[in-house]
């Protein structure tokens, strides 16, 4: 098991987001968190990135309680997130904003001398994930000057630069052509034989694809988890929320 | 905030150009021009230290001259009170300014914009108060008696020798902070800059990189303090007011933020229309800000963004 999330409850004053929300997930997992809009979902993804605390409940990583660490620890732990909307350093590259990336898994980004542009291990990994993420062709276009899609994928390489070993991804494919979901599903699928992964998605074809298990949360409740195929056989969940999206 | 566009082989070409003309008014200029010229350096070395703050890290410090008052305090103060020698005393001063910013850094880098503009000019007018009103240390009379550092035998007290030695320092402090410019820690602030959420999600420890940065930059600052002092034998409060943080940022903006050479430029320009206008006519200020409005409306990455299209223009029809 890479992180257990036990009991998870938040409120904001008077409304309950989340309610004793429990997940486990083993090394190697890809999951899927879905549920309608309102359900809690962004806020277990901040829960767990660390940029909000919960109330009650606990989370475990590795064995390591890591309630109280800020949002930069836990990413130095292994926790790597990639945003609902695109969060890029847009001034850059695409081979810069990998490299300033990486200058953190590689624990130099406060060093003074040597130029970031030198250093072959940074340039190295950057490359090789640029190619990972299938933007070898793009690494000298500015991040701004990409299409929205490649962005999202750039959002997806900054998160696996630091080595993660849980990677979580809130709504991969939100605001994306067919054609740009199609070529980011394929990404997430070969990244997932390497890394844990948590998709946040309202696409249900997308989270059918990708993920081995499926918690269905609604209301701040967790009112359902389980396979694709029983997901898509709970009477329950079809009722409360894909009865709803149709 | 954004800063000029990166282009490194155009920031040395225009620092090499400044500094030859620095060493041709050196050799040709009379006694009064040495004396601008060293002035012009010693504001070049300070809108350098604001520009890196403000040009890498988006950070605007509008109490910056305090580094310059803590410079030329603590050089004063050390050569008077334990007779250093005044070069000894520079050093220490860059060591002083450099411990106390990044302290100062690693406490209010957690504010930005508007926040970190207000506390910087509190702290700055906290230290020119208390400058002002602190009898031992000259009180607004300020202090006198500082000298120049004697130098493998050349008495620095030439102005001739005097402006060289501050072109080295200005050289050194250019080499240092271009370098600083493209090392991880200058890349990283370039990044907090556009994106400082991103930086610490990637697991970069932002608190630390600004806390670093304000340090050098107040180390840099603290060094023109001294050399200030140096220059003038004499130091008093009027360093360390807010007005002259202003002027550098205003330097800064003339020259182009984030440009590195473009600061000693904007340095250069705004002291000598200070200087040479202010003797010709009574409204020179007028005069300057109403070009620092066009710069501002017409020129967003200031006379650096000028030479750079210049480039650019001749590059293309070559």
């Amino acid at each position: 098991m890479i992180i257990f999330l036990d009991n998870i409850s938040k409120s904001f004053g008077a409304n309950k987001v989340l309610k004793d929300v429990s997940i486990k997930i083993k090394k190697r997992e890809c999951i899927g968190i879905i549920g309608p809009n309102g359900a809690g979902k962004s806020t277990l993804f901040k829960i767990i990135s660390g940029s909000l605390l919960q109330d009650r409940g606990f989370i475990i990583f590795n064995d390591s309680n890591i309630d109280k660490l800020s949002i930069d620890k836990r990413s130095r732990l292994g926790i790597s997130q990639s945003y609902q909307s695109n969060s890029l350093f847009n001034e850059m590259t695409v081979k810069e904003n990998l490299m300033i990336a990486c200058s953190q898994s590689f624990k130099v980004g406060w060093q003074l001398f040597k130029s970031l542009d030198k250093r072959k291990n940074i340039i190295n990994k950057s490359c090789a994930i640029a190619k990972e993420i299938g933007l070898t062709e793009y690494l000298n276009s500015k991040s701004e000057n990409l299409s929205y899609g490649l962005q999202r994928q750039l959002e997806v390489g900054l998160a696996i630069a630091n080595n993660p070993s849980l990677l979580f991804l809130d709504e991969p494919t939100a605001g994306m052509s067919n054609q740009e979901t199609r070529s980011i599903v394929a990404m997430i699928k070969k990244l997932s034989s390497d890394y844990t992964i948590i998709i946040v998605e309202h696409d249900m074809d997308v989270i059918y694809s990708l993920a081995k298990k499926i918690y269905v949360l609604d209301s701040g409740n967790l009112i359902f988890q389980g396979t694709p195929k029983e997901v898509k056989q709970s009477k329950l969940v079809q009722d409360r929320y894909i009865g709803i999206k149709k | 905030m954004n800063a000029v566009q990166y282009d490194k082989k155009l920031r040395l070409q225009l620092f090499i150009m400044l500094c030859c003309s620095a060493i041709f008014v050196n050799i040709f200029g009379d006694y009064f021009t040495r004396f601008l010229l060293s002035e012009i350096i010693i504001l070049s070395l300070f809108a350098m230290s604001l520009d890196f703050l403000a040009g890498r890290g988006g950070m605007i410090s509008l109490g910056h001259a305090m580094f310059l008052g803590i410079g030329a305090y603590s050089t004063t103060i050390l050569f008077i009170n334990f007779n250093i020698d005044p070069f000894l005393c520079s050093l220490l001063s860059v060591v002083i300014g450099l411990i106390i910013g990044y302290l100062i850094g690693f406490i209010i880098v957690k504010t930005d914009g508007i926040f970190f503009i207000m506390i910087t000019l509190a702290l700055g007018e906290m230290f020119h108060s208390w400058a002002f009103t602190n009898d031992s240390v000259g009180g607004s009379d300020g202090i006198s008696g500082i000298e120049r550092p004697i130098l493998i035998g050349m008495d620095l007290n030439d102005p001739t020798f005097f402006a060289y030695y501050l072109l080295i320092w200005l050289i050194l402090v250019y080499a240092f902070l271009a370098a600083v410019t493209d090392s991880p820690l200058g890349r990283n602030l370039d990044a907090i800059r556009q994106n400082s959420g991103r930086v610490l999600s990637l697991g970069g420890t932002v608190k630390l990189y600004k806390s670093a940065s304000f340090g050098i930059s107040a180390a840099i600052a603290s060094l023109a303090g001294s050399l200030y002092a140096q220059l003038n034998g004499f130091v008093s409060p009027e360093i360390s007011h807010w007005t002259l943080s202003g002027e550098g940022l205003i330097m800064i903006i003339v020259g182009g933020i984030g440009s590195l050479s473009g600061a000693i430029l904007g340095a250069a320009i705004v002291h000598i229309i200070q200087h040479e206008f202010s003797k010709l006519v009574d409204w020179w200020m007028l005069l300057m800000g109403g070009g620092f409005i066009l710069i501002v409306l017409f020129l967003k990455e200031g006379l650096w963004g000028l030479i750079l299209k210049f480039k650019n223009y001749v590059m293309e029809n070559k």
